[in-house]
């Protein structure tokens, strides 16, 4: 128990450095902003009970957000995005259900199960941060745009970065 | 009680959501300048459609005190109309001080030639040095801006357009006053370009363009044109297109107007410069 929470906390930690240091420095157009922390809630295990996943989306967002200088934008998209994990859960669980104790992982459940679920989290998770960020819906398919392309790099990151948790 | 724990209970998700999720907005709306001001915006917008129907409610219910007050007024002011037609043998004496208070004096002129379709447009008037025009006097057309002298002879002048790529006129909007230079962009002699006004202020189609007091030429007030199109340059600054109120190709009378303290001013004004 201590053991895992320490290691997910070690995994957050270099999600969000890896997010503050490296990502929120790419300039690409102006359309394409990967946002990997998100995986910090994708990863965190499944017996989390509702509340505690909100209250650690909330905090993560917030961190984000201090030092991107951006309050509430990021603590308001994670948190939707921490409230609608147990549905997207609910509404693609493999046959035989979630194994209690294990990992939300592609190793765990293939990466058919994982791909599906990283999209719809990061789609809403994307889709609620752009929108708080234009904050209105004039040149609503310029956001759209936003959104879809920056998800699709986000998810190539959150691949990526599950290959390699695998092969180690 | 219980009821209300068990809702409680049932529904603690999705109140610790809405909790956080209301804590984030805030917190956005609260420390972002852009969030702040795009809520105030929509704020004001939905309390200000309110405030006007109520306020419209309002004055219809006051219209009949209104019309009293009206009716007694007329009754105020026919009974005092009788009494000065009555008093026929009081003189009245009109005292207008020029010296003191007259700053433009006018004469009046005739268009003998005019273009509309070069890049460098002017026109000819039939009035000179003889009739008491000067170089860099204004030309106003029906109270709307036309050009400004930059010759003379003794019997003529010749003005510069408004549609000519080197004139340059110093215009505000009239609702706000920000101030911009006002220019012909040689396409249309319908429209002239304003540029100069930044882009935080608030510009609308339709909105009149008029002259300010800074060029010493043109008095404050004259009207230019009427705002046709908006849209944001490259830079911080508005492209706006100005529909002129002069159509420049039925030019036929015009109004020459000299500053009588033109050289006053100017007198000063280099000395710090």
């Amino acid at each position: 128990m201590i053991n895992s929470v320490f290691r997910f906390g070690l995994i957050a930690a270099v999600l969000i450095l890896f997010q503050l240091l490296v990502l929120n420095n790419i300039q690409f157009s102006g359309f394409v902003n990967p946002y990997v922390y998100i995986m910090i809630i994708l990863l965190l295990p499944s017996l989390t009970p509702a509340w505690a996943l909100l209250l650690i989306s909330f905090f993560t967002g917030l961190v984000i957000d201090l030092f991107s200088g951006s309050p509430g934008m990021h603590a308001s998209a994670t948190v939707m995005a921490g409230f609608a994990r147990p549905y997207v859960l609910r509404l693609i669980a493999p046959r035989d259900g979630y194994e209690s104790g294990s990992d939300l992982s592609m190793p765990a459940y293939g990466l058919r199960w994982f791909f599906t679920y990283a999209t719809i989290i990061i789609v809403i998770h994307h889709t609620t941060l752009f929108f708080v960020e234009v904050f209105r819906f004039t040149d609503f398919f310029r956001t759209i745009l936003r959104i879809l392309l920056s998800s699709v790099f986000t998810l190539g990151f959150v691949l990526l970065i599950e290959y390699y948790r695998k092969g180690r | 009680m219980r009821n209300l724990l068990n809702f409680l209970l049932r529904y603690n998700n999705l109140i610790v959501f809405l909790i956080l999720e209301g804590f984030s907005l805030i917190l956005l709306t609260g420390k972002n300048e852009y969030h702040n001001s795009r809520m105030v915006k929509t704020m004001t917008g939905i309390t200000r459609g309110f405030d006007e129907r109520i306020s419209n409610a309002r004055n219809y219910f006051n219209l009949r005190d209104i019309n009293s007050k009206l009716a007694l007024e007329n009754a105020l002011l026919r009974n005092s109309l009788k009494q000065m037609a009555g008093d026929g043998d009081r003189m009245i004496v009109e005292v207008n001080d020029t010296t003191n208070h007259q700053v433009y004096h006018y004469i009046s002129a005739k268009i003998i030639n005019n273009s509309v379709n070069k890049q460098k447009n002017y026109f000819t008037i039939d009035k000179g040095t003889l009739q008491g025009v000067r170089v860099d006097m204004a030309v106003t057309s029906g109270n709307s801006v036309a050009g400004i002298i930059v010759g003379c002879s003794e019997n003529f002048s010749v003005a510069i357009s408004l549609l000519n790529l080197d004139f340059r006129v110093s215009a505000r909007i009239k609702t706000n006053g920000y101030f911009g230079s006002l220019s012909w962009d040689g396409h249309s002699y319908r429209t002239a370009v304003l540029n100069d006004i930044p882009q935080h202020i608030s510009v609308s189609v339709g909105d009149t363009i008029e002259t300010t007091s800074y060029s010493a030429i043109f008095p404050e007030g004259i009207g230019i044109g009427t705002v046709t199109d908006v849209k944001p340059s490259g830079s911080d600054f508005y492209f706006i297109r100005v529909g002129l109120f002069t159509d420049f190709k039925k030019l036929a009378y015009v109004d020459v107007i000299g500053s009588l303290k033109r050289t006053e001013r100017l007198g000063l004004e280099n000395k710090f410069q």
